[in-house]
């Protein structure tokens, strides 16, 4: 007899504050009463992010404080400072091969042993390390320290308008960045649409340890210079939110951005190999001076009964050639009482880069665009997580989230005899462990 | 407005508060100011006073000579509703429409079949059928500015008026004063800002087994209201049903909190939201999770 309860859609709130305000409009509104309730008006969400690769590679802990406070009428204050802790190995660049192969870290500037006065610190001048034959090269001094902090403001601009104003800064002893952009968002349709249009600039500023290096020359010869290098983004994005029906609300949007300056990786190498596969010469990548990305996404949160399934895809593609696909799904669903269990599955696929090479051969070492980074490389990858939410009493939440991710580079052999059956692009796979707690006053 | 009669109202200073008290709409109704002025509270308090008694006044289902009781013994006939009114069913339509029709005005009548007094009985099924027959918002039919309710149908603002009154109130009151007011009529609050000495202390009844449990809260501005089975519950065969019914089946909706106080920018939005998640039954938590609004519920 009972009729199901049946799960509203989330924007039954925002019916409900529209209906209210018609009702007292001409009494309470005019009074300045409405407004934003003074509840949880603040809150605190902290979070602690162990992430670690498998053979040795990154390992990073990254601890996150977020504070937000709701000034009333829609006026949103939301500050972030992240720490982020980067230690391991990651890929020089330089492809396998059979016999040992020798490389300093990036402040050195010789690749003969010298002996050091006492007491010197080694790595200011370099410190040689050598892969073993068979091995993927890692640089194992990668080591870093980032301090991020970002700020959020948001308010109403008239009636059924928002802006939104952000600052980014982020600091590492090597790299600094800093980004600023602003989304307007307008609702239509009695706010059952809202469309928004956003502009961002990036500027970053790059002190590559040990110099810049002049970009595909010859890694031996260590032609480097002093100083820094500068990285502009500029981008603009366009979105749409509907409320399709009452339990499903979907999202479009497109962006474009255009980056210019130095793309370059300044600690990566490519390996110049001869017919046999044998590395004859190891070169600073090359990339071109500016990338123009472009992407769709689609985002989905569909209410089913007593759980919410967020189902999202994104094509993206830009002009050095990566077109990358995304499928993401969350699919949140309470178990016992007001606990929930989220299971997250994330697959991406994206192809090369047109410049990107394993190794370089005879042939098309004098191409002027090279890079053998693993990130610019075709592969697919796959996320699988859980998280599980525990509301508290006091309105607040912990929640621990434990997640696997694997990622397969698509071409990881050679037929050239000397790099045969060597695994010259391994698979990588990571886990992550997150900790969040988030308190309100 | 009425004249309000002076010894209806007791004025007391409390610290750096006075407080104007007096009963309406079957509750304990309070004002408070934060002034050491007694007479401009007593002035307020008769602001809002005669605000509450006019409203209860207007739509009470028990007069005859209340819009509602016009309505309910209009036997068909379209009546003449005026602007205030009009707002008041819009907004009912508004929240029929946004719960998919499980909140109703024209629910009162399912009341004949329920009493939720503690008691044992329960109404048979046949009864309940009937008196589903003269239910449903949308068998009202509004003309430009008047309304015919069906024969046998009744409508009820019990599920609105008190918050409404609330948000009345204070709109009045802040007319005369600009300092921190809270009013308060049985626990449906809205304040306009807190006192200087900090935010208002309010003591929440919440239902709970064997008694009342308070809920204390810190509160700054805005709206607090509660919805909850404090003593109107009756069981059956072991099972306790809740005073919420929903309208769709003509039976107590199962599994919902004893109680859900739920805070938003005015009380009557808050009380809105604290009736709809009592109409989701045992997911009332999540609902009020997805709605984003603070709230405390208790099983």
């Amino acid at each position: 007899m009972q009729l199901k309860p049946k799960p509203a859609a989330g924007n039954l709130r925002a019916g409900l504050m529209a209906a209210t305000c018609a009702l007292l409009a001409p009494s309470v509104k005019a009074q300045g009463v409405s407004g934003a309730d003074e509840f949880d008006n603040a809150s605190v969400d902290t979070g602690l992010l162990y992430y670690q690769e498998d053979k040795g590679r990154v390992r990073s802990i990254d601890a996150i404080v977020k504070l937000s406070h709701d000034f009333g009428d829609e006026r949103t204050l939301t500050a972030t400072g992240s720490v982020d802790s980067l230690t391991g190995g990651s890929p020089n660049g330089a492809v396998a091969q059979l016999s040992p192969q020798t490389f300093t870290t990036p402040s050195g500037s010789s690749l003969v042993a010298t002996p050091r006065p006492r007491g010197e610190d080694d790595d200011e001048h370099g410190k040689l390390y050598t892969i073993a034959p068979g091995d993927q090269p890692l640089d194992p001094s990668f080591r870093d320290l980032r301090v991020a902090g970002d700020l959020t403001w948001s308010q109403p601009l008239g009636i059924g308008n928002k802006l939104s104003a952000n600052g980014h800064l982020s600091v590492e002893h090597d790299f600094q960045s800093a980004s600023t952009s602003l989304m307007f968002s307008r609702d239509f349709n009695s706010k059952n649409t809202t469309l928004g249009v956003g502009v961002s600039g990036e500027l970053d500023v790059i002190k590559p340890i040990g110099g810049v290096p002049v970009a595909g020359s010859d890694y031996t010869l260590f032609q480097k210079s002093d100083g820094t290098e500068n990285k502009h983004v500029l981008g603009a994005q366009l979105g749409v939110t509907q409320v399709l029906a009452r339990n499903w609300i979907a999202q479009l949007n497109f962006s474009v951005d255009s980056s210019s300056g130095y793309l370059n990786d300044p600690y990566k190498l490519v390996s110049n190999v001869d017919v046999n596969g044998v590395t004859q010469q190891y070169l600073f990548e090359s990339r071109p001076g500016s990338r123009q990305r472009r992407s769709v996404w689609l985002g989905n949160k569909l209410a089913l009964g007593n759980s919410v399934l967020d189902l999202s895809l994104r094509y993206g593609t830009d002009d050095w050639g990566i077109d990358s696909q995304t499928v993401e799904a969350h699919y949140r669903m309470r178990v016992g009482g007001s606990m929930y269990l989220e299971p997250h599955l994330r697959w991406y696929k994206q192809g090369a880069a047109d410049f990107y090479r394993m190794y370089l051969t005879g042939a098309d070492a004098a191409t002027s665009d090279k890079s053998a980074d693993p990130r610019l490389g075709a592969f697919t990858a796959k996320t699988i997580g859980v998280k599980l939410g525990v509301p508290l009493a006091s309105g607040g939440e912990v929640g621990v989230r434990l997640e696997a991710y694997q990622q397969d580079p698509k071409t990881h052999t050679s037929a050239l005899a000397g790099l045969a059956g060597l695994d010259l692009n391994p698979r990588l796979r990571a886990v992550m462990l997150q900790l969040d707690w988030k308190f309100g006053f | 407005m009425l004249a309000v009669a002076r010894d209806a109202l007791r004025v007391e200073r409390r610290g750096e508060l006075v407080a104007v008290q007096w009963q309406a709409m079957a509750s304990p109704c309070e004002l408070l100011v934060a002034t050491r002025d007694l007479d401009l509270a007593r002035r307020l308090g008769e602001v809002a006073a005669g605000e509450a008694w006019r409203i209860e006044h207007k739509y009470s289902r028990y007069r005859d000579d209340s819009v509602i009781g016009a309505l309910n013994h209009s036997n068909g006939v379209p009546v003449a509703v005026d602007p205030e009114t009009m707002l008041l069913l819009q907004f009912a339509a508004r929240c029929h429409e946004l719960s998919d029709g499980a909140f109703d005005i024209t629910s009162g009548v399912l009341r004949r079949a329920w009493r939720f007094d503690g008691g044992a009985r329960m109404p048979d099924a046949v009864q309940i059928e009937a008196l589903r027959t003269r239910i449903g918002f949308d068998r009202l039919r509004f003309e430009e500015s008047a309304l015919i309710v069906p024969p046998g149908m009744e409508l009820d603002f019990g599920g609105i008026g008190k918050e409404y009154a609330v948000d009345c109130a204070l709109a009045l009151v802040l007319r005369e004063f600009d300092g921190a007011m809270l009013v308060n009529f049985g626990g449906d609050i809205a304040a306009n800002h807190q006192p200087d000495s900090g935010p208002w202390k309010v003591g929440v009844e919440r239902p709970d087994a064997h008694g009342a449990a308070r809920l204390l809260l810190d509160f700054g501005r805005g709206g607090l209201a509660t919805s909850g089975d404090t003593h109107r519950f009756f069981e059956h065969g072991g099972k306790r049903y809740g005073h919420i019914l929903d309208v769709r089946s003509g039976y107590p909706v199962e599994g919902a909190p004893r109680s859900v106080t739920v805070a938003a920018a005015c009380c009557l939005e808050a009380g809105m939201m604290a009736t709809l998640a009592m109409l989701q039954g045992a997911g009332a938590e999540e609902f009020l999770a997805a709605q984003g609004v603070p709230n405390w519920c208790l099983r």
